[in-house]
This record gives C-alpha cells, structure tokens and sequence, in this order.
C-alpha cells in the first residue's frame, strides 16, 4: 500500500544516544508516513534496533526530539512548558505503539489465550469476553486457533512468534515494530512467520517497521528501505533503488556480504 | 505406663503450641518478607532505606535478644504482649528478614525482557509485578520459602525462655518431674522432625503444583 501525503506518524529529528562511550545513533532524523512499511537494515551495531527500542520507550534519548502522531513522546506540555514525560504520558503514547520482540518474551506461567487477553483486559479495560473473542479472531489469523489453551512451552519457536504478533495486536496499536522476529528461528520456521507478517502488510492499516536480516522479504514487504551503519542512515530509498542499485559504497559492500552469506535479494 | 501417657499429652499439647507459633510466626514472616523485599526495590530512597534497616537490624541481632524485648522491654514502653504474641513477632519478623532478601532475589532473577514486554503491552509498574513478575518469581522463591518456615520452627525452641509452654518448655517440664531425660527429648526430636517434614512436603507439593507447564522455559 503506498503511502498517502499526509503529516508523518512518527518524526525523529536529531536523536543522539550512546551506551557509555559507544555511540549507537548520530544526530538521526527521519520520518515516517501513517500506513508506510518501513524495512530496518544494516550490519549489527548499527543502531536500528535501538530506534525500534527507543519508540517503544524501552530506552530513553540523550538529545533530540521524536513525534508519534503528533505529540512528543519523551516530553509533555504542562502548564504550556515542555517537560519530560511522567508515567502517565508514557501509557498515553505507548497505547499508538506494539512490539514484537527477537525473542519472543512471552509469558511462560500463561497459556496461549491468556498471554494475548492479559493487556487488553488491564490496560483497556475490556471484559474477558470480549478479550477472549478478539484473542481467538487474532489466533485464528496467525494460525493458532487451535493451540489457545498451550504453555508456551508446548510450543515450536514459530508457533510462540506467532502468539507474541497475537498478543501485541490486541492492544490494536496504529504502529507495530519488529525487531528481528525471525533472527532466533531454525530456517523452517522462518516462513510461518514472515507469512503472518505478510499477511498484516497487505490487511491492515498499521505503520510497521521492521528490523530483520531477511533482505528478500525485505524487499517486498517495504515500501521504504532504510540502510544504517554506524548511528547514521547511509541510504533511504525504495527497495528496488536500495537492493538492486544501491548508490553507496558501505551499502553495496553490506550487501555483497549478505548475499555470500546465502542470503536471497 | 499410665504415667508415660500423661507426660505425653503434656508434650504433645506442646506441640500445639508450636505449631501455632510456627504458623502465625510464618504468616507474619511471609508479609513482612513481601513488604521489605519489594521495599528494597522500591523506586523511593526512603523507603528502600526503611526495608534495608529493617532486614539488617532483624538479620544482625539474635533472635533470643529480639524476643526479651518483645516480652520485657516492650512493656517498659506501654506495649504489654502475652508470651505467644511476643514469640509471633519475634521470629516473624526475624524470619521475614532472611526471607525479605529471598523475595528480593527471586525477583532480580527474573529476565529482563519479561520487564520489557510488560512496558510494550503498557503494564504500569504494579500491573507487571503483580500479573507477569510476582507469579513466576514466587515458584523460585518457595524452596527458600521451605527453608525458613524450618529454621522458624526450630528457632521457636527460644519461646520456653519466656515462659510459653511450647514442646521444648513441656520437654524441660518433663524431664524435671520425672527425671528421665531419654523420653521427653527422644519425643521432641521425633516430633520437631515430623513437623519440619510435614512443611517439606506442603511446600514441595506447592511448586510441583504451580510449575506445571512452566517446565523448560527458563532459559
């Protein structure tokens, strides 16, 4: 779905952030249109990840501003002064916002259900009715219908990334984040998820970004490519430009070795 | 024979007694054990200062000297306790310090990314210690949990020095009427064994029952 000319969803203007003395993102801008698919690469350390971490509020910003929809996220108006966020801004921003971690992080004292009806019912309120019927809408989609009442632990490493799509739709965010949710998978289970993926980039409305290594998923499933290395974003273009004529040399190196790693592009 | 079985239901109303201070001594350990465990995590200076105090005071002063204040410095003060209640709070609070830091421990141990996924589902800080934390946590925390209610038990012996006829005070009762220190001790020995392992047991049948399914999860 290409995206609309429309104000951006999500704004990153100058971001810094360093870990101790390593600097993971370089004065950072980019912006991001409501209902883009934006695909995350580049080699390890180079800071995409962090992005993705830093929108779901799971590490904070040394300097620069970042905007979803509209409002601040690391600062509040009170009294017409800017402020840093309080507890209660953060749940307000964090309602726009899903993620879909590496490791799945589900919750292993919870059966499938539960894991994707707890949010819903504490953070929105909804009944365990109505969670439980949109639970089983949303386990139906990734395939998992029948596996509700499963551990986790009875499950394979696809069927639990599943689950963890499940549970962060529940929440029905208007921007996912996937931060290499097949990086951790034996190579048959990849495909299992990267449909479901799929399946959400041609069905729903949501923003996406998407950190992987997967350069030929990549390449369909985004309407934008993003190359980062070193806290910088090296090229920014649309999968055809990046993948097939990449301008820079860091980009056409990195792919290079992607390709000898028996990556498909 | 007749006689024996008159002492023994001096000792075992004794064990009465200790069972009781046993439990109670546990219920009040297990609540302070939570209160100045999540204390000390508390995201307040004072308040993780207050739990600190409280488990090094508890932890670094004998339970025999906390429980001469309970029973005879406390009313010094106006605060005036039976024998029972004095024993209640001294090994429930002296017990809840070690326990305070099992708590603590448990909670620290678990991974981080729980933490995290509870931040994008948008738990706020009690929602995710209370549904996600806390539950998982507490299955790591009840061998410990076994150990202490053991050692409470045993510690509960302190009691007979403020007079409370529990089974070790009965023991001593025992053995001064009839001169006979085999029967009354060999009897407390057996019977302190069968409570401790009774507490095993319960506590063993516990985790087996709330690690069902969790099993090969940890990583």
């Amino acid at each position: 779905m290409p995206p609309t000319n429309t104000a951006p969803i999500i704004e990153i203007n100058g971001i810094n952030k360093s870990f101790g003395a390593f600097k993971v993102l370089n004065d950072l801008s980019f912006s991001v249109a409501p209902r883009e698919k934006l695909a995350l690469i580049g080699p390890s350390g180079s800071g995409k990840t962090t992005i993705l971490r830093i929108l779901m509020t799971l590490e904070g910003i040394d300097s620069g501003e970042i905007l979803v929809d509209g409002d601040s996220l690391y600062q509040m108006q009170r009294n017409g002064k800017l402020q840093p966020a309080d507890d209660a801004h953060l749940h307000k921003m964090r309602e726009k916002i899903g993620m879909v971690f590496q490791l799945f992080n589900l919750f292993p004292h919870k059966c499938v259900l539960d894991n994707v009806t707890l949010a819903p019912m504490l953070t929105k309120g909804v009944s365990r009715k109505d969670a439980e019927h949109h639970a089983m809408e949303l386990l139906d989609m990734v395939g998992l219908a029948d596996k509700a009442k499963s551990m986790p632990s009875q499950l394979s490493g696809g069927q639990k990334q599943r689950v963890a799509i499940a549970r962060a739709l529940a929440l029905k965010p208007k921007i996912m984040l996937f931060d290499e949710v097949t990086s951790a998978l034996d190579p048959e289970l990849v495909e299992e998820v990267l449909n479901v993926l799929w399946k959400l980039c041609r069905e729903t409305d949501m923003t996406m970004l998407l950190v992987t290594h997967e350069m030929g998923f990549a390449h369909d499933f985004a309407d934008r490519v993003l190359f980062f290395d070193r806290g910088r974003i090296v090229e920014d273009g649309k999968p055809d430009e990046i993948f097939r004529h990449p301008k820079q040399e860091r980009t056409q190196a990195f792919l290079k070795k992607i390709i000898a790693a028996g990556h498909r592009v | 024979m007749g006689q024996w079985a008159g002492y023994l239901q001096l000792i075992l109303d004794g064990a009465v007694v200790t069972i009781k201070l046993t439990l109670m001594g546990s219920a009040l350990a297990l609540v302070m054990a939570f209160l100045a465990g999540l204390g000390r995590l508390s995201r307040f200076a004072p308040v993780r200062w207050l739990a600190t105090a409280y488990i090094e005071f508890f932890r670094g002063t004998s339970i025999f000297v906390q429980l001469f204040w309970a029973y005879f410095v406390l009313p010094l003060f106006g605060f005036t306790l039976t024998p029972l209640q004095a024993g209640v709070l001294a090994l429930g609070l002296n017990v809840g310090a070690y326990a305070a830091e099992v708590v603590r421990g448990a909670i620290k141990s678990i991974g981080k990314e729980q933490y995290e996924a509870c931040t994008a589902l948008n738990f706020n800080r009690w929602q995710g210690l209370r549904h996600v934390i806390l539950p998982q946590a507490f299955v790591l925390m009840l061998p410990t949990f076994g150990n202490n209610a053991i050692e409470l038990l045993k510690a509960s012996a302190v009691v007979s020095l403020i007079s409370l006829s529990d089974m070790t005070f009965q023991a001593q009762v025992v053995r001064a009427q009839t001169g006979s220190t085999l029967f009354p001790f060999l009897t407390i020995l057996i019977l302190y064994f069968a409570i401790a392992c009774v507490i095993s047991f319960a506590i063993r049948g516990l985790e087996r029952h709330l690690t069902r399914g969790l099993d090969g999860i940890r990583s």
